[in-house]
């Protein structure tokens, strides 16, 4: 029986494909295989592949990668909430939170959507933190 | 129950968030909130401290990545030992120093601890999988 924290972490696990989806597609089409399937040297692209992409592309590969970083830190908190046993309904709560965070963020910078880009940012950052002081003082 | 070492990992997930902070606010005060708040589509870029501290978050997040499993490969195991224990606080150790010294450009440094927090990790593997 997998926990409520892991089954969310295996949620998250699957939206980071889902966002390499959305980002590849559009990307390939614009940039073509010639260049995607090439090492990609700057020199002879002329550049970041990144910067030849169109806006709202560049926009999804950010997200992509910013969710990366999220992800691995969402991952330390759900191993050490599971290990240490300290899970509660307050830990349950922010995994969902983060997961709902995480994926209202793509629309959100894809769209251009300021503040609430930087508001569901830190919705998912703060659950994460919330998480791991759980797990330490609980 | 919380291992010794699971601890140190959740402290190292808070320095990172610690990191993430002070990252944000030295971009907040060389770009501006405003651009922090936009879709960032001009790919502004900070310099000194603050690009020193988005670089010093990037390598602590891929020290995080590193450093996780191996903990994991540990406590399925159940091969937690003073060794083990003694490593992860190096790692924790390193980590922490690494931050002001990238920050404050303290040359050789710097680097010193970020040796550290890698071999301490390689470390725990090679004990993990023995």
């Amino acid at each position: 029986m997998m926990s409520v924290e892991l089954t969310v972490l295996t949620l998250a696990g699957l939206l980071q494909v889902l966002q390499f989806g959305l980002m590849s597609v559009p990307a390939n089409v614009e940039l073509g295989p010639g260049k995607t399937l090439s090492p990609r040297d700057r020199s002879r692209l002329g550049g970041s592949l990144e910067d030849q992409l169109s806006e709202r592309t560049a926009r999804l590969y950010r997200a992509l990668n910013n969710h990366f970083e999220g992800l691995i830190l969402f991952t330390l908190a759900v191993v050490v909430v599971t290990l240490g046993e300290a899970s509660n309904t307050l830990t349950q709560a922010c995994a969902w939170i983060y997961l709902a965070a995480r994926i209202a963020y793509i629309p959100a910078y894809a769209f251009g959507l300021s503040p609430w880009r930087s508001l569901v940012w830190f919705a998912g950052f703060l659950a994460t933190t919330v998480m791991l002081l759980t797990a330490l003082f609980s | 129950m919380f291992g010794d070492e699971l601890t140190i990992l959740g402290l190292y997930g808070l320095l990172v968030v610690a990191t993430l902070l002070a990252q944000a606010t030295g971009a907040m005060g060389q770009l501006g909130m405003g651009y922090l708040l936009s879709s960032r589509d001009e790919g502004r870029t900070a310099a000194g401290m603050a690009a020193r501290l988005e670089r010093a978050l990037a390598n602590s997040v891929t020290a995080m990545a590193l450093f996780a499993p191996a903990i994991l490969i540990l406590e399925a195991r159940d091969g937690f030992t003073p060794l083990t224990l003694a490593c992860a606080q190096i790692f924790l150790l390193a980590r922490v120093v690494y931050l002001p010294s990238y920050a404050f450009g303290v040359t050789g440094l710097r680097s010193l601890a970020w040796s550290g927090g890698f071999f301490a990790t390689v470390a725990l593997y090679f004990i993990g999988l023995a």
